[in-house]
């Protein structure tokens, strides 16, 4: 019988490793005195990598940004929908086009599928001061034809 | 004993979980039976065996194909389309694709190449479109020449190329698309150029280069579709190097991320030596710009000047009066009036999109441009308590109208009197104010498409849309009407030429039976997203052979005299709808199963009630209401035995009774 409890035990610990194979790995965008920025993709098919120049509860506008990613989807039209929530609740919602057809706004806009991505440099963010607190910030980044092309569970702590 | 029963346990479990791993493996997604199959991400090693011969279109991206030889997709000779992106693909070996004479595209984008042999490329009869991006190409030499006759694009993006020069005898006679974007060419000479003069029509995308010098005389003469130099700093070396030749569009936009000089006027008087129609120079900064600006742009008849930080165009540009389309999109104008539009008198398009500030349109602004047939004012903020004649005076051509996702307008009786030829007006997601029982649409007698989604409309002015005859194609989507029903009177009673109506989010619980009596045309009509229940479908039993929408409402059982109706049309949508599969919707569950091929969306046509079948898919439900043949034979059976065992008991009671006398 103890023998039967030890099978379970290791097949039980191998599956739930195998199963949290899955998940990626949570990686921080930043940690300051008073800022932790960390994330994890949500997108079942693969991990990227993502970093800011700065880290600081006085957010500047113009951030620069480092970005690396396989695309697995033609990028001729790509749209951003980032998702804030504080404490279950929903703060902001918004969607911001990044590339289209009649305004591509960056150098890799028009790329294909397949394509190892490499961007660093500045997006024309707003700068704004982060309040106290916990947030979920859900972002996610599909073509025109709603493919998704990255998926992002971030959390941000500012103490 | 234990260790035994423990080992064989251990053995069994860990033999299953494997097997579930293997199992979710090597499965392709059919997209079109014996046709069309897509195996990306599956870590696949080799063509599976479930794959028939006869695919023609293959998406087996994002697996392991360390090696193409002539084996590995041997057996799919009637591949017409082959996309083999990210398979870890170093080499191509000979004759890979001998056998395959239909193949038209192949994508080897992101695939690690080592070495393409002479002849890995022979066998396809019309090799059409060939993709190398990304594949560390440092030399055009590398490409095997062998079979590109017929080649009509040729993707060579994000590689290591310098030199754009082909091996002399480079087949470019069928290219119409070469693709350079982000290479390192920073140099193009006469030379280079040279084995492109046999292509007629080339699209040629720079996109991404540091163009820093162009060999004078390099394009003299060549006629090109599209040359695309975007990012390049240096504008003027283009624009002189470009000199003599021909071409229908030039983009020469920058990017966020590219830290471009600011443009001054001398920079564009290469532009005099271009033959050109199109020019893109979105994101560009034009730090003196006047009239003299435009010196050379008077050939041109379509400017994109995109996000160009501009308050103002000067006034009294000469020589621009071939200009036909201008796109002003992502600038900061106040008042439309600043964009001086009586120096583009030929214009017959104009787009004014997405200003960053609050645009006033102003009076009559546009007053000098009698030909234009394309106006686009959308998303830039307008708000104008009365619109829009004095704003569009003089526009008596205009055809296409955009006004969407602006602030609140207010409208009155004939508001759009100015241009009396629109043939298609969206004012979508801008809120409209009209003050009593006006009819702003009211000489529009040629418009064909509104689109009114989510104007906040009063529903209840039942002259709202008169004087819209030739109307086919209303858009209400999220607009409320009174009581959240449609009655017998209604706003729509005068469009008897509608043929496509969208109702969809409309907070909708019911439509009277006579309500659409008049719109005998319909042949699309979208109700999805209401309340609405079976009883709505009553109105539209005048209508034949319709694509009707009720996806997401709130129908529950549909009575069998509405089934007629249903039957004469030719293409509905039930999804989503929380509907009965007990014997009270027996008829309609039994008349669905026999019209399958009508219904849209029926994966998500499932049963709300009874709890036992919620979830169940309607096309898989099987219900027995009423008796049927073998329920009556049991039941004369059942019968029959209790009679003989009533018969059997009175007598052991009697005999039972006497024998106890």
């Amino acid at each position: 019988m103890k023998g039967f409890t030890a099978a379970l035990l290791v097949w039980s610990l191998l599956s739930l490793s195998r199963s949290s194979n899955k998940a990626w790995p949570t990686h921080t965008v930043c940690r300051d005195g008073n800022l932790e920025v960390l994330y994890q993709s949500c997108d079942p098919l693969q991990d990227f990598g993502f970093s800011v120049d700065q880290c600081s509860k006085h957010l500047k506008p113009n951030l620069n940004i480092r970005f690396g990613i396989i695309l697995r989807e033609d990028i001729k039209e790509l749209f951003l929908d980032v998702a804030l929530f504080n404490k279950g609740l929903s703060i902001l919602n918004f969607s911001y086009p990044i590339c289209e057809e009649d305004l591509p706004k960056f150098s890799f806009c028009g790329r294909r599928k397949g394509e190892q991505i490499y961007f660093a440099g500045p997006i024309s963010n707003p700068g704004f001061e982060i309040l106290q607190g916990e947030y979920q910030v859900l972002l996610e980044l599909y073509n025109e034809n709603h493919f998704t092309v990255a998926c992002a569970n971030a959390t941000i702590i500012c103490s | 004993m234990a260790l035994r029963t423990s080992c064989f346990l251990l053995a069994v479990m860990f033999s299953a979980s494997c097997k579930a791993i293997t199992s979710s493996d090597g499965m392709c997604t059919e997209k079109e039976a014996n046709n069309t199959y897509n195996c990306e991400n599956l870590g696949l090693t080799e063509v599976p065996n479930t794959l028939p011969n006869t695919t023609e279109f293959l998406e087996f991206g994002f697996n392991f194909l360390p090696t193409l030889e002539n084996t590995t997709f041997s057996r799919l000779v009637s591949l017409i389309f082959l996309d083999l992106t990210r398979c870890q693909i170093n080499w191509v070996h000979e004759d890979t694709f001998q056998n395959h004479h239909q193949l038209n595209t192949i994508v080897l984008t992101g695939n690690p190449l080592i070495f393409m042999a002479e002849t890995s490329l022979n066998g396809p009869k019309s090799l059409k479109h060939l993709f190398l991006i990304q594949t560390g190409i440092s030399n055009l030499e590398f490409i095997p020449m062998h079979n590109l006759e017929n080649l009509e694009s040729l993707h060579l993006g994000s590689n290591h190329i310098s030199s754009i020069k082909f091996p002399e005898n480079f087949p470019t006679r069928n290219l119409k698309v070469l693709d350079f974007q982000n290479n390192g060419i920073h140099y193009l000479s006469s030379e280079d150029m040279h084995v492109l003069e046999q292509a007629t029509n080339l699209s040629l995308n720079f996109n991404g280069n540091d163009i820093k010098g162009i060999e004078p005389g390099a394009f003299h003469s060549n006629i090109f579709q599209s040359l695309k130099f975007g990012g390049t700093l240096n504008l003027s070396v283009v624009l002189k190097g470009l000199q003599n030749s021909t071409t229908q569009s030039l983009w020469l936009g920058s990017y966020e991320d590219t830290d471009d000089q600011d443009l001054t006027s001398a920079m564009f008087d290469g532009l005099c030596d271009i033959s050109v129609e199109s020019i893109n120079l979105q994101k560009h900064y034009i730090s003196d710009i006047s009239s003299a600006t435009f010196r050379c742009f008077t050939q041109l008849q379509e400017l994109d000047l995109t996000a160009n930080h501009l308050n103002e165009l000067p006034s009294g540009i000469e020589g621009m009066k071939a200009l036909k389309k201008l796109v002003l999109n992502v600038n900061s104008f106040d008042q439309l009036c600043q964009i001086n539009a009586a120096s583009f008198p030929s214009l017959t398009d104009l787009s004014v999109k997405g200003n960053i500030r609050k645009l006033d349109l102003g009076a009559g602004c546009l007053e000098r441009l009698e030909n234009l047939q394309k106006l686009d004012l959308s998303h830039s903020d307008i708000e104008a308590s009365d619109c829009c004649n004095l704003q569009l005076k003089n526009l008596a051509l205009l055809q296409y109208l955009n006004l969407s996702y602006n602030e609140p307008l207010g409208l009155r009786s004939q508001a759009f009197k100015e241009c009396p030829r629109l043939q298609g007006l969206d004012l979508a997601f801008t809120h409209l104010y009209i003050k009593g029982p006006q009819s702003p649409f009211q000489n529009l007698h040629l418009l064909q498409v509104l689109n009114l989604s989510h104007c906040l409309l009063d529903t209840s002015n039942q002259h709202f849309l008169t004087g819209l005859v030739d109307l086919r194609h209303l858009n209400l989507q999220g607009n409320h009407f009174q009581d959240r029903s449609i009655s017998k009177t209604n706003l729509l009673q005068t469009l008897s030429s509608l043929e496509i109506l969208i109702l969809s989010s409309c907070d909708l619980l019911f439509i009277d039976k006579q309500a659409f009596q008049s719109l005998r045309k319909l042949s699309h009509v979208d109700l999805s997203y209401n309340s609405l229940t079976g009883n709505s479908i009553d109105a539209l039993s005048h209508l034949q052979g319709i694509y009707l929408n009720m996806a997401a409402n709130n129908i529950h059982i549909i009575p069998s005299h509405l089934l007629p109706t249903l039957s004469q049309q030719s293409t509905i949508n039930l999804s989503h709808n929380p509907l009965d599969c007990t014997c009270s919707n027996i008829h309609f569950i039994t008349w669905y199963k026999e019209n399958l091929q009508k219904f849209e969306g029926s994966e998500d046509t499932k049963c709300a009630n009874p709890p036992s079948l919620r979830g169940v898919k309607l096309s898989d439900v099987k219900l027995s209401c009423g008796i049927t043949a073998t329920g009556i034979f049991f039941l004369v059976v059942f019968l029959f035995l209790v009679a003989i065992l009533l018969i059997f008991s009175v007598k052991f009671l009697l005999r039972w009774k006497y024998q106890h006398i």
